[in-house]
């Protein structure tokens, strides 16, 4: 049973314990898949979005180096708990506070041997942050009659983010379980780093909380109908989306012909709404209650006399775009410039834009 | 409306010709099913000698590009007939599906 385990030239005790890991491979391995199912599960049903998580059962070759340095700490495989090892790798410092608690949540913690590394330095010092759970797979979470091993064994969850990730992989680097010493100059750098990764964690997540309050707050302002006070871009356009105001557009629109209508993204328009100029919520809002009718107008016109009975639901958007510029006098040039915005081909849009203008002049918001 | 499908390396060609309509959609719909069923599509649908198309054609293509959307394909329609494109585009179409 010990075939090809004296190459690493360990005593009986360590050997025996290297024999009881091959026997248990399997169920290590069981192990490691369960725990990475149910997180991945709960992490994902929280909404939060990671940067990674990593997983792996410790190597033969591993272990028997564990052995060789500090096989006389362990009497039993079970006193080791490192053999199946799950990293959890967040963007965010605060999402590993979320994370703990859902691990804690969901596994039985062995906090005797859990460590919390964030916390245990000095105000002064600065190094490897990370958070290090013991735990088991409690029987409720999965259970195989035929292997409680499962349900004994322990296995090692670190939760970290990626920047104190990228810091423990280059600290590592350096060699420091080799015990070979690395000169003080290089660590007192790698060191000083890691104070700098701590600020930009602490920056990054008050960035985030700081985008979201401006989130909530365009949110409320939207709500309250203040439009002018609202700058147009990206987070406000969905917000003002959600009010629905080329709904009403769009159904009389599509009633022309009893049409369908298909739900399509506006968001396209919008980098046509900046090419207008748009500052602000109420310019958008403005821009659409004074070109409406005349939106409508020109859909009449032009599917008025077809049996299509499909319609995209941004055609209220489009016309409104495309009444838009010819009231202010922009021509075939100005459609052309909107269409072109929105892609498609250079020439066709030039075409397009010259029929549409020819379309138009039928228009009485042509001839006021 | 005939329908030509013709495999180029990984692209897939398509040939449209005649009219699209009500009379044939149900066809057209059983021609271009195999398209509907590629782990990887990258369509080019030459529209040189398409004369028409209908709401149901519309419908079917915007099937076609969801389809393709799905599985991060791509999908271009081309050389369309001026009064083929008007349909698109008064139906706001043009902004769904690529045309060049």
């Amino acid at each position: 049973m010990t075939d090809g385990l004296e190459k690493y030239g360990l005593d009986l005790h360590c050997t025996m314990i290297l024999e009881e890991y091959r026997g248990n491979l399997a169920v290590f391995g069981k192990m490691m898949e369960v725990a990475r199912e149910v997180l991945n599960r709960n992490i994902s049903a929280n909404g939060i979005y990671l940067n990674a998580i990593e997983s792996r059962v410790k190597t033969e070759k591993s272990l028997a180096g564990k052995l060789e340095l500090k096989g006389s700490k362990y009497s039993f495989l079970e006193d080791i708990t490192d053999i199946v090892g799950l990293r959890v790798i967040t963007f965010y410092s605060d999402e590993v506070d979320k994370i703990s608690a859902m691990v804690d949540r969901l596994f039985e913690i062995d906090w005797a041997n859990s460590v919390d590394k964030r916390k245990m330095h000095e105000l002064d010092s600065f190094g490897y942050n990370s958070l290090h759970y013991v735990c088991r797979i409690p029987k409720s979470l999965y259970y195989d009659p035929e292997h409680p091993e499962i349900n004994s064994y322990r296995l090692e969850i670190q939760m970290r983010t990626a920047l104190q990730h990228v810091w423990a992989t280059m600290y590592h680097d350096t060699g420091y379980k080799s015990g070979v010493e690395v000169p003080r100059e290089y660590l007192r750098n790698l060191n000083r780093l890691a104070g700098m990764m701590e600020l930009a964690d602490e920056q990054f997540s008050l960035i985030r909380t700081n985008i979201n309050d401006y989130r909530r707050g365009v949110q409320k302002l939207v709500a309250s109908g203040r439009f002018d006070d609202v700058p147009l871009n990206g987070d406000s356009f969905k917000s003002y989306l959600e009010l629905k105001p080329f709904d009403k557009l769009v159904k009389r629109i599509a009633a022309i012909n009893q049409a369908e209508i298909y739900e399509a993204s506006y968001l396209p328009y919008l980098n046509v709404f900046s090419h207008f100029k748009f500052k602000t919520l109420g310019d958008l809002d403005r821009f659409i209650k004074e070109n409406s009718e005349d939106a409508y107008n020109l859909a009449v016109y032009q599917i008025g006399n077809t049996d299509l009975d499909i319609v995209s639901s941004t055609v209220a958007v489009q016309n409104l775009c495309v009444v838009s510029i010819l009231k202010m006098k922009g021509g075939a040039g100005g459609l052309k410039r909107m269409f072109d915005i929105l892609g498609g081909s250079p020439e066709y849009n030039g075409k397009r834009a010259e029929r549409l203008v020819e379309t138009a002049r039928q228009l009485p918001f042509m001839n006021e | 409306m005939n329908v030509e499908i013709r495999k180029e390396n990984a692209k897939t060609f398509v040939k449209l010709t005649g009219r699209l309509d009500t009379t044939n959609a149900d066809q057209f719909q059983k021609d271009i099913a195999p398209l509907m069923e590629e782990a990887k599509p990258d369509y080019e649908i030459d529209c040189t000698d398409m004369e028409y198309t209908s709401s149901q054609g519309l419908r079917l293509f915007l099937m076609l590009q969801k389809s393709v959307s799905s599985k991060g394909g791509s999908m271009v329609m081309t050389n369309m007939r001026p009064q083929v494109k008007e349909v698109f585009d008064i139906t706001g179409f043009s902004n769904i599906i690529r045309i060049l």
